[in-house]
């Protein structure tokens, strides 16, 4: 597997052959195995009569042994992946805590000793990644983990080993409906390794950015990411619900894929958050997942559930059912967009396009904007 | 390897027996070490063809030194402890 930049842990002969088997081995369980519980589905479909559908469904899903079984080695793939990745970054913590200490002395790193991760983020760790996004054992070793997870999970797909799609993506959409937009100061909510903080970092170059996360070794490890990348961003270890930081202080307050790992009502507050922190005029972009839960199958519907139950995905149905713009509203916003941002990691003003159908997934990601 | 946590929520498949989960995780995990082993031989072989250097009698009449069958043994364990993880990891957890 080829490395991107510095910071990304590398992959020994046999530590990339077995992450290229968990990835196979994922690939294989979803084209292989998937298409047959996906027409079981259709057959135990109780029909729209019925008021519980997805449940009813679910549930006669989990009598069937051949169904458990593929769940079982669903979610052990995904523990394989961690387990392994882990070990290899264990392997070269050294040499990446190193590479950190050694980086251009740019940005800032503002960590909170006090700091409590929020609940729905105690209840389970996200993906099953061991330890969730706030564990930390004094350096860049989560955070590396993280990267690397991403990058082997998604290899080929979504930004690559850089996975940085989805922050280019959003550049786009302000390209597209503010395009004479120049924040001088620039907030992530949930910036995590900064995968997407750095593409926004590096398309305002003359503005202040800023990026909020609840894990100490992420930040570390975003911020020595993006001092080797040449991007500067000041990092803290804050909560998006509602962060240190006083009213009307930015031009700018975005998130990438954060609110379908948060909760319900968080996401009410990360809205009400988002308009406190802006000055008059200034926007918040919120990126999602581009799956609409009232426009999936049933089957998509099932996946859902088994996501949720089994990769600690709890929030993901209320986030993709969410009504954003009026949520946007609510919180005292004007002139919100909602709508399907076309994918790009090269994001060109006069080129990007904004509508309201989905390309599908990779393809499109859901963007909710307004003005304060 | 010890100082990964546990997964915090690690929700079992409903209607599904324990160790027929455990069986799955360890047939995945066997799987992968013989998918790295398959990879790494193959590494091996095409290097020592490269080379001039393989020769399939060789490989059926070598035998190792006291320090290589250490390595072999280190070899052996770490996979055992890939394959039978989901073993260990239960029985701590019962212990804790």
């Amino acid at each position: 597997m080829p490395q991107d930049h510095v910071m990304l842990p590398s992959a020994s002969h046999d530590e990339a052959a077995e992450q290229y088997f968990v990835r196979d081995l994922k690939v294989y369980l979803t084209e292989a195995i998937e298409p047959q519980f996906r027409e079981r589905a259709q057959a135990l479909d109780p029909g729209p009569a019925s008021n519980a559908r997805v449940e009813t469904v679910y549930e006669r899903l989990h009598e069937d042994e051949d169904f458990r079984a593929w769940a079982m080695l669903r979610r052990t793939s995904q523990d394989m992946l961690w387990a392994e990745i882990a070990d290899s970054v264990g392997r070269q913590a050294d040499v990446l805590n190193a590479l950190a200490a050694d980086a251009p002395a740019t940005g800032s790193l503002t960590l909170d000793p006090d700091f409590v991760q929020p609940p729905y983020l105690a209840k389970g760790d996200v993906h099953l990644m061991p330890g969730g996004y706030a564990h930390d054992i004094g350096g860049v070793e989560q955070g590396a983990i993280m990267d690397r997870g991403g990058a082997v999970y998604m290899l080929g797909r979504n930004g690559g080993l850089m996975n940085d799609v989805r922050g280019h993506t959003l550049v786009s959409h302000l390209y597209t409906l503010y395009p004479d937009f120049a924040p001088a100061r620039i907030l992530e909510l949930g910036c995590g390794i900064g995968a997407s903080l750095i593409p926004v970092a590096t398309a305002f170059p003359e503005a202040e950015v800023h990026g909020v996360d609840v894990g100490a070794s992420m930040l570390r490890y975003a911020l020595a990411r993006a001092r080797h990348l040449g991007a500067t961003v000041h990092l803290a270890q804050d909560n998006a619900e509602r962060t240190r930081f006083p009213d009307k202080s930015f031009d700018l307050v975005f998130s990438c894929v954060l609110l379908h790992e948060t909760s319900p009502d968080a996401i009410d507050r990360i809205m009400e958050e988002s308009h406190r922190l802006l000055k008059p005029g200034g926007i918040v972009a919120h990126l999602e997942v581009p799956q609409r839960y009232d426009q999936m199958d049933l089957w998509g519907k099932i996946r859902g559930e088994i996501e949720a139950d089994y990769n600690n995905e709890p929030n993901w149905k209320a986030a993709i059912s969410a009504d954003y713009a009026a949520l946007l509203k609510a919180a005292g916003f004007r002139d919100v967009a909602v709508g399907y941002q076309s994918a790009t990691s090269s994001p060109v003003r006069g080129e990007g396009r904004f509508s309201d159908q989905s390309e599908g997934v990779f393809r499109s990601w859901f963007v909710a904007s307004a003005r304060k | 390897m010890d100082k990964i946590p546990p997964v915090n929520r690690h929700k079992p498949i409903a209607g599904q027996s324990p160790g027929e989960a455990r069986l799955l995780a360890m047939v995945a995990a066997l799987a992968s070490e013989l998918a790295v082993t398959r990879e790494r031989l193959d590494t091996v072989e095409r290097l020592a063809e490269d080379a001039g250097l393989l020769s399939r009698a060789g490989i059926e009449t070598f035998t190792p030194t006291a320090e290589q069958a250490e390595e072999r043994d280190g070899l052996r364990r770490r996979l055992i402890d890939r394959v039978f993880r989901a073993l260990r990891d239960d029985t701590r957890l019962k212990g804790e």
